[in-house]
């Protein structure tokens, strides 16, 4: 890879756009080996290498579809008498994880949240909490009213949604807020995931008026009280406990414990594989 | 490993002026222990950056990386991981994958 295609490439992904970086793996001109491009969504297509323009677009034509669906495969393209391998690897602009509200908790759910590869915000509205200083890691650190930064903050199915402030009805305004402006969104557009910390109490009543103001909703996105069943207790627990639930939604996966596929240990067998 | 990290490590390599090679996982078959997409970057003194598996499928990657430095031409290595249980080298995965391998 050439410097000039890394920039390009980081640059495409700070502005998360997803891309595909696209290498040639076999081709009978041995030369051509490991030569990459990059195509973005729109089709354009970064060539240093000036490849024959009909092979460039069978290229397109081929990546781009995995593109679209985000998938990573070996593919292999007729381009006149011969067949060229590439290996198509998509990358995706990072997820976006929003913590609202920048207390003892948030600190190690920001910190994880950057180790799971997530775009990092953080936002509170007291200038002490919302600072450089206290989250050195994330990519943003916002101070603003709450209610103002939901009401224009862009949402996507990729965002993932964290109400962690230090009163609840800061948590409830926002989620009112998120609320109000997915109900405007088709329903697969809309986030995959909203946790709103709280106990049982509360947020029974909480959703008693939610239910009769967001009749267009249907709060599936909706996680209250947050966290898995880990019994955690400190910041630290309770940051796994509310990340190992994203990370649940995002793959949705069961979050059971993978031995539960197994039913018993003594009767679990193994074939030799037999080879031709 | 976030991507991002490793190709910035790839550049900052080829800026020192190191030979290396990066080896990456293009296909996989069955159960292995990365999937497609895994990267690592393999010194010409042995030294490695990332994981592709470990074990000795891995070794076999360096061993071929050293060729590939050497001779400055990339190439295909499966690294096959069906042939037995338990044994020293640790193949207990019991998939195939295609890795590709590329001087920098």
């Amino acid at each position: 890879m050439s410097r000039q295609l890394y920039e390009r490439f980081s640059e495409a992904i700070q502005e998360q756009k997803d891309v595909a970086l696209i290498t040639i793996t076999r081709h009978t001109d041995k030369a051509l080996l490991g030569t990459s491009l990059l195509l973005e969504k729109d089709g354009t297509l970064y060539d240093e290498y000036q490849l024959p323009s009909e092979l460039q677009s069978e290229i397109i034509k081929c990546s781009l579809p995995l593109l679209e669906v985000r998938r990573t495969k070996t593919i292999e393209i007729q381009y006149k008498e011969t067949k060229v391998e590439c290996f198509i690897e998509v990358f995706q602009a990072p997820p976006h994880l929003i913590v609202a509200g920048a207390g003892h908790v948030s600190e190690p759910v920001a910190e994880m949240g950057k180790m799971l590869g997530f775009y990092v915000t953080v936002i509170d509205d007291r200038e002490q909490f919302a600072n450089r200083e206290r989250f050195p890691y994330v990519d943003k650190v916002v101070c603003a009213p709450y209610i103002d930064f939901f009401r224009h903050v862009p949402i996507t199915s990729e965002t993932y949604i964290l109400l962690l402030t230090r009163g609840h009805q800061f948590d409830v305004v926002s989620l009112q807020e998120l609320l109000r402006r997915e109900e405007e969104m088709e329903p697969e557009e809309r986030t995959k995931y909203i946790g709103m910390i709280g106990s049982r109490r509360r947020i029974s009543g909480v959703f008693e008026q939610l239910k009769t103001e967001f009749t267009d909703h249907n709060f599936t996105n909706i996680y209250s009280p947050v966290g898995l069943d880990v019994g955690a207790q400190t910041p630290a627990e309770i940051a796994i406990s509310i990340l190992a639930e994203i990370l649940k939604v995002k793959h949705t996966a069961t979050g059971n414990s993978l031995k539960e596929k197994i039913s018993s240990y003594s009767q679990l067998k193994f074939r030799e594989r037999v080879r031709k | 490993m976030n991507n991002m990290e490793f190709f910035d490590k790839v550049m900052s390599v080829q800026k020192a002026g190191k030979k290396a090679a990066v080896a990456t996982v293009i296909r996989t078959k069955g159960s292995t222990p990365r999937s497609t997409g895994a990267k690592m970057l393999i010194f010409s003194n042995g030294d490695i950056y990332g994981t592709i598996g470990g074990g000795c499928g891995e070794g076999e990657v360096i061993e071929k990386s050293f060729m590939v430095i050497e001779k400055g031409r990339a190439c295909q290595h499966q690294v096959d991981l069906t042939k037995g249980i338990m044994y020293e080298d640790g193949g207990i995965c019991g998939g195939i994958m295609d890795v590709f391998i590329e001087p920098i």
